[in-house]
């Protein structure tokens, strides 16, 4: 009975080790389908004037690489209140995984720019929220109230 | 010439040592079973009943919720991120949780929320953006069917338990399966159609183990097609089967979700005092997510299945997740998209499960009985009412034979001659750490407690 007993215990416990090892492991993800996201990083001019050019820039990785030809890169960039003409631009490449474009922007509050950008199948649009010269009370109230985000767009780009 | 003479008796005392041997185990197999049966047979009958009802899901929830689903088709629809404002400004400080666009031109949108800490469901006419109604998530027949199935209403204990009976459910087929195979002559009567001519207790033992035999394979599958989703066993077994790549990948089941590629430094604050500027202007600038338009554009781009919802982020790492487990497993998919870029950070579909990952996917819609429509809500429904059966008759006639003392369990022998028995009992332990573990429990009260008290060792005939 006891030895019964012992072996019951023994193997349960041998179950239960086992089922604490099994917790999954960190790389299981490697084992199946595996993506190439594009990886941006998007550089603004740490201040911005009003009516001045400031350049964006926009430095595209894909699996820890540079990526110099995108299928395409576009800026779209407006303005929180409405106030500026929403516009999308090709980016000029610069080499490096730089793609950028120059911008005269005329009046100061919150902006957004958005890169959309594909390359072997992934496309991406991140986007940044940024400031040129100061915020209006609207600019605040806006970012107070709403958690950021965007206008709507129902333009398509390609 | 004496050996001769020698030789038949000692067969003879062979045979009949080996009878008694038999009979024996007989014994041992059916206090095995009858103490199982006595036991479990109230959970398996709350699981056939809740079981039988939660197939009927789809219709059931058309019906009840008809008004909230079905809308009139128009020209345009209004953009996803208007729906959700519709909703947040009519629930003022609400959180969206997660979006469902609809699967039909005249099915209305889902918008899931927390709302003053309680989740609800709102539905909206994508066409005209009015609020149909509101589900608390609380209320919802079909969800308290569910957590009754999966966990009794009592959370994580609950998960144990109802794996638990699916467990002793198996160890109840296969002893059953040993008390029902004929043991002298193989004939129909008895064990594939019911002897009706035999007297009444004769009758009433085939009545529960005719319709055990036929439900048996059924009722299998619906345990072993069930265990897989079970909190404690169903979740090591999937943690292993993703670990040897065949199984689901990473966070289809276990497994968190990859995150956003950006870092937390270069995402955008939000101020929240209401007059001044708490958050320094740099801290302002950075990333944002994307809006939930772009993310929907994503799903039709991708081809999710229509009946797809949008998960939102819950951290500023986190990720949107487009989920869709349609009727059919083959067009399930899970995909992840990080929330400031839309780069598509993992796509799972079910052509990328690996074989037991398709399996078990497979036999989760079977067990939920919508891969193969109506017929199988049918077979399933009948082995659901023919466990209900067996479950009450096996109880019946127990109830029929019981003396006035004792529980009427047959003769417990000593379990160390019953090696087939024991090395059943210790693999079905291995295999379901939580029978082994109730197996340890049982003991432990027989050698300390009931093997120590003369009346409870009467009343239990142990």
């Amino acid at each position: 009975m006891k030895k019964t007993l012992l072996v019951l215990l023994l193997a349960c416990f041998i179950c239960l080790l086992l089922s604490a090892c099994s917790l999954l492991k960190q790389d299981a993800a490697s084992l199946y389908k595996k993506e190439a996201p594009l990886e941006a990083e998007i550089a603004l001019p740490a201040s911005i004037k009003a009516n001045a050019v400031a350049e964006i820039k926009v430095t595209l990785h894909q699996n820890g690489e540079e990526v110099n030809n995108a299928d395409y890169v576009h800026f779209e960039v407006w303005k929180q209140d409405g106030s500026a003409e929403r516009i999308m631009e090709e980016a000029e490449k610069q080499g490096n995984g730089v793609y950028s474009i120059k911008k005269i922007l005329s009046s100061d509050g919150l902006y957004y720019v958005k890169v959309h950008a594909s390359y072997n199948d992934s496309i991406i649009m991140p986007q940044k929220q940024f400031i040129v010269g100061e915020l209006s009370e609207g600019d605040l109230n806006y970012l107070q109230k709403n958690l950021p985000k965007q206008e709507e767009n129902h333009e398509h780009h390609h | 010439m004496r050996k001769i003479r020698v030789e038949p008796a000692t067969v003879d005392k062979q045979t009949q040592d080996q009878k008694k041997k038999q009979a024996a185990l007989y014994k041992a197999i059916w206090r095995w079973h009858f103490y199982a049966g006595i036991i479990f047979a109230p959970f398996l009958i709350i699981l056939a009943i809740t079981g039988s009802v939660y197939l009927f899901k789809p219709q059931i929830e058309q019906m009840l919720y008809q008004d909230f689903y079905e809308v009139k088709q128009q020209k345009e629809r209004i953009a996803p991120s208007e729906q959700l404002d519709i909703v947040t400004n009519h629930y003022a400080g609400a959180e969206v949780t997660s979006y469902r666009p609809g699967e039909q031109a005249t099915r209305s949108s889902e918008v899931n929320i927390t709302y003053q800490t309680e989740s609800l469901t709102v539905f909206i006419d994508p066409y005209n953006g009015s609020i149909l109604g509101e589900l608390n998530s609380n209320n919802r027949v079909m969800d308290l069917i569910e957590e009754i199935h999966g966990e009794l209403m009592a959370g994580t204990t609950g998960d144990r338990i109802v794996e638990l009976a699916a467990c002793w459910a198996i160890v109840l087929i296969v002893t059953g399966i040993y008390l029902w195979f004929p043991q002298k002559k193989r004939s129909f009567a008895g064990t594939l159609i019911p002897r009706y001519t035999k007297g009444s207790r004769v009758l009433r033992r085939d009545l529960h183990a005719v319709p055990a035999f036929w439900v048996t394979g059924g009722l299998l599958f619906l345990i072993l097609t069930g265990l897989p989703w079970s909190g404690f066993w169903g979740t090591n077994f999937q943690a292993l089967v993703t670990n040897t790549g065949e199984g689901y990948p990473p966070s289809v089941w276990v497994g968190a979700a990859p995150t956003s590629n950006i870092k937390t430094k270069d995402i955008a604050e939000v101020p929240w005092a209401a007059e001044t500027l708490d958050v320094p202007k740099s801290k302002l600038e950075g990333f944002i997510p994307v809006s939930i338009d772009d993310i929907v554009e994503i799903a039709e781009r991708e081809g999710m299945h229509p009946s797809y919802s949008v998960i939102f982020p819950s951290s500023k790492e986190g990720v949107y997740t487009l989920s869709a487990f349609p009727p059919k497993a083959k067009d399930e998919a899970t995909i992840h998209i990080d929330q400031y870029t839309g780069a598509v950070l993992a796509d799972y579909r079910y052509d990328n499960y690996g074989l037991i990952g398709k399996i078990v996917a497979v036999g989760i819609t079977l067990h939920k009985g919508t891969e193969l429509g109506f017929l199988n809500q049918l077979v399933s429904l009948l082995i659901c009412l023919g466990t209900l059966l067996v479950a009450f008759t096996g109880v019946y006639m127990w109830w029929k034979r019981k003396p006035n003392t004792g529980l009427g369990a047959p003769k417990a022998p000593k379990i160390k001659n019953m090696k087939p028995l024991l090395f059943l009992l210790i693999i079905l332990g291995i295999l379901f750490p939580l029978v082994g573990l109730s197996l340890i429990f049982v003991w432990l009260i027989d050698w300390l407690i009931i093997q120590r008290m003369p009346k409870a060792k009467r009343f239990l005939n142990a």
